[in-house]
Parts: structure tokens; sequence; C-alpha cells
């Protein structure tokens, strides 16, 4: 009996233990120091060098310890990511995983090198994201992250990366002050909030001819940042703000904020926030009293998820989106996406491109600086590589152009606007 | 022979606070509701009418679940963390009927459709079959091995055994929130249309159903408590353990059951849930979870008709509460937590909680 009851227990520990690991991926990497690579050159460089040419030894670069990332041969190379794939948000690390691995599985090989995506649960949270990320770096063969998702989890991830010198680029992390804490690893594919807020609040008060706006957001880095942008711009171009409300994230039932909002008739309801909330909220329009409102969300709100679960509901709603014009690369992606995991791209979240282009571009710029040594192994000089992806310059991704500038804004083409036409989104008239 | 005095009654620190306490919150209270209601009314009588039906509908729900956290714990002295999780068990129980019936053609269209009244009652009939099985096999397996350990033993366990259940149904059924597709007739936002003050405010049928079907299951359930033999033993057991085992009741046997129903009623909360705001993946029985057991502990723990009265007096706090005290909508839960804690300080066995005896606290 006692045993059994030991084991129940430790089964139960094991459980919780698991839960707060999230199901992420485990990279067993051999933990060696690059001055143990440095042996004597009796190893025959094995790995077909193709069209590469071998240099000589230890790169000078290298010369440091820990200047470069070393990796072995039959090691592949890790792009690290840390993603919520657990709890409330899994569906978007999912999305952007699964996205980022084909984009992975696409760059093929380097010199014999493979490349390997680690995708870790953050949680999403702050202290996940400082958690995945002091992983990463104690793992010699991580040189580049695509992420963090969440805007939190990035704050905390930026500095552990900046003291290891690992580039960042994150496919969705768009909270604006991201980029002005003057680092030199992070940058990011995706348009920021303030741009975002800035052209929903043009879009709003002329386009629309919106004058009573209510806004609402879910409390979030995201959501009430870009809530606020919304209600500065608005108000600065003569609107007027008549709510700006919080909803708590994760709940099913908004209705009671809502009949308060309706009691002071705005004409239209902009969101900040993601589609687990908004959708909620679209819902519960009618019944608490917003009937006619119009629903204006952003690129959180975006997606065929929506769609899905609004139904009517959801009829001239309007939402921000990065989704690109339709091309053969964008065809081919969608397709593999598609066999793959058996679900259309971008269902799950909106950030199935820009996830992908987050990828690519971070392993073109990896093959574009790694050394590789007649001693077998590949180097990758991580100060070089942080300035390479800092320098990335008209990188035609499937989100459209990507060029980076000095702070590490890498999204060229701006906001599209989108409206649902008889279930569908369509492209809304500028 | 000394005349001996009478100690002089000593007002104690604590009573002092409370008294303070009490007076401020209760003026407090009063003077909000004057400004709100007479001095400046921010809200037409429409908007009051949203907040009640609101929060009714949600309160109902959430009695509903307390109940199970009340019996789980009148009976075996633990909280019962898991019990959100086996509401989401059901919730999806009912999820999975109503899309087959969806996709069985009937009398031109679908099951669903052309007989919502069984594909309903279906839903229902599954949501607390698999709820009831989840509560009872919970109990088999987190918490029957542990019925002679420390108290804090079994509580632990429940906390991994929610982990568990949040995990295991995210791995088989994915992370992606799904929508009950309700039959025709109970379309989702569709309901009666009352006109209050000019504006129309509508009563949706999915939350009178919510209503009116919880309070059902609560008069159900507390006749079975009071007018049945397992309600009777259920209670025995409740008393005294021993006592009742000397007396020739099964107290395992009974516990089993205790868990299979506080598991139906938590499975019934679920489809309604499911049925009232659509919403149903892995994580959807936590916050109700943490809401029933506030509410449990505020209409006070171990008993039947606290738990329904907490539920609903806590909907309607959540809804009114931000409303009367004209604060921001997203502090409705530190309202809810506050009357908590103005209830424990007042009143810890809760608004009509037994008296604990020190064997039970």
């Amino acid at each position: 009996m006692k045993r059994q009851t030991m084991i129940l227990v430790s089964v139960l520990v094991l459980s919780i233990l698991l839960a707060g690991c999230g199901g992420g991926t485990t990279a067993v990497a051999p933990t060696t120091k690059p001055a143990d690579t440095a042996a004597p050159a009796t190893v025959e460089a094995t790995a077909p060098a193709g069209e590469i040419t071998a240099v000589a030894g230890v790169p000078a670069i290298c010369a440091d310890d820990g200047a470069c990332a070393v990796i072995k041969p039959g090691v592949t190379v890790k792009i690290g990511m840390g993603a919520p794939m657990t709890g409330d948000n899994a569906a978007f690390g999912q999305d952007i995983s699964q996205a980022a691995k084909i984009a992975v599985e696409d760059a093929g090989t380097f010199a014999g090198f493979s490349f390997e995506l680690l995708a870790e649960d953050d949680g999403g949270s702050a202290e996940g994201g400082a958690a995945v990320a002091n992983k990463f770096v104690a793992d010699p063969t991580v040189v580049a992250i695509a992420g963090h998702i969440f805007s939190g989890a990035t704050l905390a991830a930026m500095p552990i990366y900046e003291a290891a010198s690992i580039p960042m680029m994150s496919p969705s992390a768009t909270n604006p002050p991201l980029t002005a804490q003057g680092s030199k690893v992070f940058n990011r594919c995706v348009f920021t909030d303030a741009a975002q807020g800035k052209f929903a609040a043009t879009y709003l008060f002329q386009n629309l001819k919106i004058t009573k706006l209510a806004i609402v957001h879910d409390g979030q880095a995201y959501g009430q940042g870009l809530a606020q942008v919304v209600s500065d711009e608005f108000t600065a171009l003569g609107g007027e703000v008549v709510a700006f409300e919080a909803v708590t994230p994760g709940e099913s039932d908004y209705s009671a904020v809502l009949a308060d909002i309706a009691s002071k008739s705005p004409q239209a309801l902009y969101f900040g926030g993601y589609t687990a909330e908004g959708v909620v909220i679209v819902n519960q329009m009618k019944q608490s009293g917003l009937d006619g409102v119009t629903f204006f969300g952003d690129d959180g709100t975006f997606g065929q998820d929506f769609l899905d679960r609004t139904g009517a509901n959801g009829e001239g709603a309007y939402s921000t989106s990065l989704i690109p014009p339709a091309s053969d690369a964008r065809a081919i992606f969608d397709a593999a996406y598609l066999e793959a995991y058996g679900q259309p791209a971008g269902k799950l979240s909106p950030y199935t491109w820009t996830a992908y282009d987050s990828a690519a571009v971070l392993i073109q710029v990896i093959k574009s600086v790694a050394i590789l040594s007649d001693d077998g192994n590949l180097y990758i000089p991580r100060a070089a590589l942080v300035a390479a992806v800092r320098a990335v310059k008209d990188y035609q991704g499937l989100s459209g152009t990507i060029t980076c500038d000095a702070v590490g804004e890498c999204s060229a083409s701006g906001p599209v606007f989108n409206i649902v036409k008889d279930g569908k989104w369509v492209e809304a008239p500028k | 022979m000394p005349i001996q005095k009478e100690p002089a009654r000593r007002v104690k620190p604590y009573q002092i606070i409370q008294a303070v306490t009490g007076i401020g919150c209760a003026g407090y209270l009063l003077y909000r509701l004057y400004t709100v209601l007479i001095g400046s009314p921010t809200y037409g009588t429409e908007t009051w009418a949203r907040f009640m039906i609101a929060g009714l509908i949600l309160g109902s729900v959430y009695a509903l679940i307390a109940i199970g956290y009340t019996l789980v714990y009148g009976i075996l002295r633990m909280i019962n963390f898991a019990h959100g999780d086996i509401m989401m068990i059901g919730a999806f129980g009912g999820y999975f009927t109503l899309e087959a019936a969806k996709s069985i053609p009937a009398g031109g269209s679908n099951f669903s459709d052309a007989y919502p009244f069984a594909a309903v009652l279906a839903a229902f009939l599954a949501g607390v079959a698999i709820a009831a099985l989840s509560g009872y096999f919970l109990e088999k397996i987190a918490y029957r091995p542990l019925r002679g350990a420390p108290r804090l033993v079994p509580l632990i366990s429940a906390i991994g055994a929610s982990i568990f259940l949040e995990n295991a149904a995210q791995l088989l059924f994915g992370a992606q929130r799904r929508d009950y597709a309700n039959p025709a007739v109970l379309t989702r936002g569709e309901g009666w249309t009352l006109v209050i003050n000019g504006a129309k405010v509508i009563l949706p049928y999915t939350g009178a159903l919510t209503v009116i079907l919880s309070l059902l299951l609560m008069v159900a359930l507390y006749m079975l408590v009071m007018r049945t033999r397992l309600g009777r033993a259920m209670r025995a057991v409740s008393e005294n353990k021993q006592v009742a085992a000397l007396m020739g009741i099964d107290v395992d046997g009974v516990i089993s059951q205790t868990f299979i129903i506080s598991g139906a009623l938590a499975g019934a909360a679920g489809v309604m849930w499911g049925l009232h705001l659509g919403l149903v993946y892995h994580f959807v029985g936590f916050i109700p979870g943490i809401k029933a057991f506030t509410a449990a502990v505020l209409g006070g723990i171990g008993s039947v008709p606290g738990a329904m009265l907490g539920g609903l007096f806590l909907g309607l706090v959540e809804s009114l509460g931000p409303a009367v005290l004209g604060i921001s909508f997203q502090l409705k839960d530190v309202i809810a937590f506050g009357i908590l804690v103005l209830v424990l300080i007042f009143r810890p066995t809760g608004i009509v909680g037994e008296a604990l005896t020190e064997e039970k606290v």
C-alpha cells in the first residue's frame, strides 16, 4: 500500500514537473567548450565541402574563447525559438514553430551541416522567456533565435541573448519599445504596434468617418500598448474616445463590460488583443446592446480562426494583417503547411508567414557568415552574425520585403486592413 | 471577604478593526448606490437589466460548479482543485456530441437542427456521463491512495491532477479553441427581446436554459442530500467517518458516489457553459473553477445552499459591482475577492456556513 502511494505521488510530481517544462523539445547537446575543439588537426575533414572552401585550422576571428559557435561534424546548427506551447495561447506557439520548421527544412544543408529548430515553451510570459533564453545560451550550438513570440517574453529574453551575442528575429513581438532599448541583437520582421495603431486610428476617423470610438484591450503589453496608441492618435485627429476599458484575458464572458460600453453609445469598438478574447467580444456584442457597432481588431485578431468562430456575428468586422499578396512562394509554402500539419496556413495564428520568414532569413545570414574549417568543424562567428542580421537588405520573404533599419525594424511593408465579407477576409477599401 | 471584581471588559483590537472596516465599507457602498442610482445616474434601466441578466447566468453556472467543491469538502475536508477541469471534460463531451449531431443528416437538414431537444439532451447526457466518470476515476486514482496522508498531500495531488487533466486534454483535442455547434433554435446571442426604457434588451435563450436548468439541478441535489438514503449517508460521513463506518455505512462507497455526483454537476455546468458562451478548449475550466471555489467559500464551504447562494451572489457582484462602485470592469475580480476577504473577516463560516467544530477546521 505504502509503495503504491509513493509511486502515485512520484507520478503526480512528475506530471507537475512535465507540465512546468512544457512539451517543448529537449536538446541533448554535447557541452564542449570551443577550446576543446582546437585539438591537433588529426581529424580529416569528413564533411563534404561542396563548393565551400575550407580554411585551415581555427579561423582567426574565432581565436577568442566563445567568439564563435563551433559545430562539430554530425551536430546540427540550432535555431532557438521561445514560444507559448502550452496553456492559454498554445495555438500561437504551435503555429509559429510549425511554420518555422518548414523554413528550416527548406533551407537544406550547408557544407553537410543541417539546421534544426528548437522550439521551447516559454508560456508567453516574462519569466518563461528568461528561463528559455538561459537554457538556449547554455547550449553552444544555438546560434540564432527566431523569436520570442510574445512581447513580454521577448523583453525579458533580450538582455540574456545580448550578453551571449545571439541575434533574434521575432515574427510577432510587436510592442513598439522593444526596438528602443538599444539592443544590438533584437530584430523583428513584423510591423510595430505604433505603426499599426496610427494607421488604424486614421482609417477609423477618415475612411470610416467614426467620431465616437470605444476602445477595449486585454491589459497585456501588446494589446494595451496598441490601444493606447489608437486612443492618443484618434483624440489627436479630433475624434472622441467614449470608453477605454480592459478585459481580463482568458475569460469567456464579457457581456457586463460590453453592456457598460453600450451605455456610452459608441459608433465603433476598437479592440487591442488576440483572437481568443476578440471572438468572445464579437459574439457577445449583439446581446449586450452593441448591435450594429463596427468591430475593429488588430493583427492579433486576424485569421481563419476568427471567421470560423464568429460566423455571422463577424460580418463587417475589421482587422489588420500581415497576409502577403498571393505569390508563388506563398502558394508553395501554404501547400507544404497544409500537407505537413493538415490545417491551412494562418488558421491557428496570423503570424504563420512572418514565422517562416524569420527562420528563413536567419538561416540565410548564418550561411553567409559561417566558416568551414579543415578540422571538419563549422565556425560561426557570433559578433559577425549579429551584425549581419542587422544588415539584412532587400530579402524577399513571404510577407514582403525584409530590410532591417538601424534599430532592427525589418518589416518594410506596412499594415493591410481587412474586412469580413460573406465569411471571408477581404482587403478593405483604402 | 473581599468582593471579587468583575474584570473590566476589554475591547480587543481586532474587534475595533472589524467594526471600523464594516462601517467604512457599508457607508461607502450606500454612498455609491445613492450616487449611481439617484445622485447622478450613470446607466439607464436597460443597462442595469443587461448587467443583471449577465450576472444571473454566470452566477448559476458558478453555483453548479461550487456545489461540487462544497460536497467534496464536506466529506473529505479537502479542496478538489481538479474540479474545474472535470467541468472542462464535461464541456468537451457535450461538444463532440453536438458535432456528431450536426453531421448526421435528418429531416432535411441535420439531426441537431431537426431535433434540437434530443440533441441537447444527448449532449447533456454525454457531458454529465463523461464528467461523472472522470470524477469517479479522479478520486480512485489521485485521492483514495492518500486517504490517511496529512492534509496537504491530497491538496498537492489535486493540483497535480488539475495540471495533468489540462495537458491531457490539450494532447487529446489540440490547443485550438472550439465553438459549440448549437442547434439552430438555440443560436447564441438570439433571445427574447424586451424593450426597457426604449432600448432593446436581449434575454438569450441559452441563458434562460442555463438558469432554469441549474436551478432545477440544485433543487434535485438538495432533495437528494436531504431526503434519500445516500444523502443521509453522505451527511453521516461528513459528520464523522469513523462513527459512520461503525453504523454500517460503506464510507469509501459514499465518497465515490459523492465524486460521481459532483462530477455530474460539473459536467452539466460544462455543457451549459458551452451552449451559452460557446467557447471550449483545454483551459476553459480553470477560471470558472477558481471562481466557483471562491463562491463556495463565500457561501460557506461544506454547505450546499451556501454554494448555491455564493455562486449566484458572485455572478451578480462580478457584473454589478464595477458599475455600482464606478470602477473599471477589469477590477471585477478585485471586488469579488475583496468581498471574500471581508466575508472571511466578519463571518469566517461564509454566508450560511455551518459552525465549524475544532475537528473539522
